[in-house]
């Protein structure tokens, strides 16, 4: 325990520095927004791939996005490839060396746009690798176009007046697609506005990577991110925005849990 | 042997390959017999090559098969412009013959169902052989083409008949098994009708 | 009665079958295509003969995911291959084209229809400045060394390579032996991704614009793609390859890739033999096209006939290498089977005698090339 420090009088020693709570992965700054979801997703992922104690047999796939950049930052052995195709990396990479903890890490627009035939490919071969979606609705990186998990309503630059479907249709819950998918041993949505829902993302997290582990099959963890640029909202109110918008088209919880029977 | 029937025509002192064009129609074997002639030369130890077809339909569409078969490393090309010998087993589908074969080249036809026209067949080296009934005395009425590359071989010396006989049961799926008796007598009794023949035919 | 003793070592193999053995001999340990006529034996090929080598075969979804999942495999130290032909190339472009700037080892098997894929795979179609090294065997045999040579040099430079067949390699079926080719030992793969330098602030990175990490910064774009083309250019200056005969007191040289040229080179031995003075000059690399030794081939020759199964797309290299640029003529053309999958009625040795004697006498060509078109014109 620690001792009680008098403040009647100046301390003894000199201040130093115990933790800045940046997890030791993470080796740089970052550049993204303030208020943006990505980092705390970044953070919440290499914490997990520590606490397994498997850094020293993860590679990483990262797509295309603002995220992107993280291939700075992140110290764990990683490829930065083609918008879209992360989950055929990550198969070539899981078969040739099985024993790695293979994860990607993607936007909607790369997973759900590009990518959509890369991911569901790679769920119904069952490849074993987590895939890791960071869902905020927009192409933040290009400066906030439309994607398609864009939601009904929202404004991007592509769609001013407001998602219609009339005109630009309906989004796609790529998780329930693949929660539907044989081959696939864990799918779950979480978010990262709370510090609640990032500690539940952060367990949704680790379920996938110790499902891919096990061998159980393909694993995705969707997380909504705050977009408040792309949003066109401040900072402070993105994770309002984001319970209201995203989160009432992407009801967050376990899609397909561990063990679930196939098909059910 | 038989120089005649091969490609190093007017080049004497190269070596020896003989060509072999096989045409007929879809459900004949035809694929098969070149093939097990191809095989048979390469498990002898020879050079053999096989030219790829592109007939269509598995049954009643033409099927050509080449084979080309030397003891040096092959100088033919993958499309055979002249051949030495041909085989002709239905009438409905001579395929290349009349433009492949050289004049003097060694005929063989399948006279169980193709009529030899004196005319058409006049300037090669023409030879009949009622296969399909030869199969069917043998009990093995679905090997004709076989018993047709039996003689072929026999009738030129190419390969012998064991060699044939082992590359059929090497290419024989494991559904076809019970057929491998068969096939052999029809390899064997084709090769001895060829050999046979030799003797009565020269080249010219 | 034969001075050639019979040769026990002998299997009679489909073409795609002994390139197949050989890559896996080569040490290749994944593979993942799409079905497209004629690649589909090589991919069945693969799928059958892979495993039992201890390595992985994958049908893939779509050509894109098929070349994503080579890189993948590259990029964590496999040797990887894919392939496809012609548009099946084309989708897997930008991949291609990712390998050359991330650095990562791929052997692409363009198991062609014909020989309109010179261009897609010399000049490219993907994006930035790269290059693709790419060989073009004549038959089955050289394929087979090819193959295995192929694997070395995609590791020692870092590159992606194409191996350039076509449906009569694919498809016949001759009697071949597959050999281990002596190839020089190669360094281990360092950069490869396995995942043991996560942690240490040295964990690696694949990444086309090789900026590093904040631990260990790298050169950045512009550096880096700078010397990637430096790369290039000493691939360019080490690796061309060729094949010529007769050419040096020759009047007419005939110069053709690939399957043809096995056919134009018959039919140069023959005119040769009858007396004419003729030559015949054969690309091995299509890139690096050996342009100085075209040079030296074509110096004095009257006629240089390109005999190729396009619209005309090597001849833009001879003409651009060739000793006097207002020899070159083409002799060749589109030519396709009635299937769509294969050579026309064109690639056949008395039509190219035919062919080669018009352009000997300098009878009419058949069509007017663009480039003499417009230089008429002026």
């Amino acid at each position: 325990m620690t001792d009680i420090v008098a403040t009647d009088r100046p301390p003894e020693g000199a201040a130093e520095k115990v933790a800045d709570f940046r997890p030791s992965l993470i080796v740089g700054e970052h550049s993204l927004c303030p208020g943006c979801g990505e980092p705390v997703a970044l953070r919440i992922l290499l914490e997990t791939l520590q606490e397994l104690e498997i850094v020293q047999r993860s590679i990483g796939v990262v797509g295309h996005g603002c995220y992107g950049s993280f291939v700075r930052i992140m110290d764990v052995d990683v490829l930065q490839c083609l918008h879209g195709r992360a989950p055929a990396c990550a198969t070539g990479i899981k078969r040739v060396r099985p024993d790695a903890a293979v994860f990607t890490l993607q936007g909607d627009g790369d997973m759900v746009n590009e990518g959509l035939a890369e991911v569901i490919h790679a769920a119904a071969r069952g490849e074993n690798i987590t895939c890791i979606l960071l869902n905020n609705g927009v192409f933040g990186d290009t400066g906030g176009q439309q994607t398609a998990t864009t939601v009904l309503g929202q404004r991007t630059k592509t769609s001013l007046e407001g998602r219609d479907p009339a005109h630009h249709g309906y989004p796609i819950r790529i998780a329930d697609i693949v929660s539907g998918l044989e081959g696939v041993g864990y799918v779950a949505r979480g978010t990262v506005g709370t510090p609640r829902d990032v500690a539940r993302a952060k367990r949704m997290i680790r379920e996938a990577l110790e499902s891919q582990l096990a061998g159980e099959g393909f694993s995705l963890v969707e997380i909504l991110t705050m977009c408040p640029t792309g949003w066109f909202v401040g900072a402070p109110q993105g994770p309002d925005y984001m319970e209201q918008s995203m989160a009432r088209e992407y009801a967050p919880g376990e899609l397909r849990a561990r063990s679930a029977p196939r098909g059910a | 042997m038989a120089s005649l029937w091969s490609l190093t025509d007017g080049q004497s002192s190269a070596p020896v390959e003989h060509e072999v064009l096989i045409a007929g129609i879809g459900g004949q074997g035809i694929q098969l017999v070149g093939k097990t002639l191809a095989l048979a030369a390469t498990l002898a130890g020879q050079h053999a090559m096989l030219a790829p077809d592109y007939g269509g339909e598995m049954r009643g569409g033409p099927s050509q098969s080449t084979v080309v078969v030397g003891e040096a490393p092959l100088r033919a090309l993958p499309i055979v412009a002249a051949v030495g010998a041909a085989i002709v087993m239905h009438d409905r589908f001579t395929g290349t013959v009349p433009e492949r074969l050289r004049p003097g080249g060694l005929l063989l036809v399948n006279s169980s169902i193709v009529v030899a026209d004196p005319e058409t067949v006049g300037p090669y080296t023409c030879i009949e052989l009622a296969v399909i009934e030869i199969a069917q005395e043998l009990g093995a009425p679905a090997a004709a083409g076989l018993v047709m590359i039996g003689a072929f071989a026999g009738l030129t010396g190419v390969v012998q008949a064991e060699r044939l006989v082992d590359a059929m049961r090497t290419l024989l799926p494991p559904y076809r098994q019970q057929h491998a008796a068969a096939n052999a007598r029809a390899l064997e009794a084709g090769w001895a009708t060829g050999a046979e023949q030799r003797m009565t035919v020269a080249p010219t | 009665m034969s001075d050639h003793p019979p040769d026990a070592g002998l299997e009679l193999l489909e073409g795609s079958t002994a390139i197949a053995r050989s890559a896996i001999t080569a040490g290749c340990r994944f593979f993942a295509g799409y079905p497209m006529s004629p690649f589909t034996s090589l991919l069945e090929s693969m799928a059958r003969l892979l495993p039992d080598s201890g390595g992985v075969c994958i049908n893939a979804e779509s050509e894109i995911e098929g070349v994503n999942m080579a890189l993948g495999a590259s990029a964590a130290g496999a040797r990887a291959a894919t392939g496809s032909c012609g548009q099946g190339i084309a989708l897997m472009q930008e991949a291609i084209a990712e390998t050359a700037l991330n650095e990562t080892p791929l052997v692409i098997f363009n198991m062609a229809r014909n020989q309109q894929d010179y261009f897609q795979c010399t000049r490219g179609g993907g994006w930035g400045d790269y290059r693709t090294l790419t060989l073009a065997p004549k038959d089955i045999p050289e394929a087979v060394k090819h193959t295995q040579l192929l694997f070395h040099l995609a590791d020692a430079y870092r590159i992606p390579t194409i191996l350039y067949g076509d449906p009569l390699i694919a498809q016949t079926r001759i009697g071949v032996r597959i050999e281990r080719l002596d190839l020089p030992q190669l360094p281990a793969k360092d950069w490869a991704l396995d995942g043991s330098r996560g942690g240490t602030g040295h964990s690696r990175q694949v990444w086309t614009w090789a900026m590093g990490k904040t631990t260990e910064p790298g050169p950045g774009p512009d550096r880096h793609w700078q010397a990637i083309a430096e790369k290039f250019e000493r691939v360019a200056a080490a690796e061309q390859r060729y094949e010529s005969f007769r050419v040096a007191d020759a009047d007419t040289v005939v110069v053709a890739f690939g399957s043809a040229a096995k056919f134009t080179a018959h039919v140069v031995e023959e005119l040769r033999a009858g007396g004419y003075r003729i030559g015949h000059f054969r690309p091995v690399t299509l890139w690096p096209f050996p342009g100085e030794a075209l040079a030296r081939a074509t110096a004095g020759a009257r006629n240089v006939l390109v005999f190729e199964l396009n619209a005309g797309q090597m001849i833009d290299d001879v003409r651009q290498h060739a000793a006097d640029r207002s020899a070159v003529r083409a002799i060749g053309g589109v030519s396709i089977h009635e299937s769509g999958l294969s050579y026309g009625p064109l690639l056949d040795v008395p039509v190219i005698r035919e062919r080669i004697l018009a352009g000997m006498s300098g009878e009419p060509r058949t069509g007017t090339p663009v480039h003499d078109l417009a230089r008429s014109l002026l």
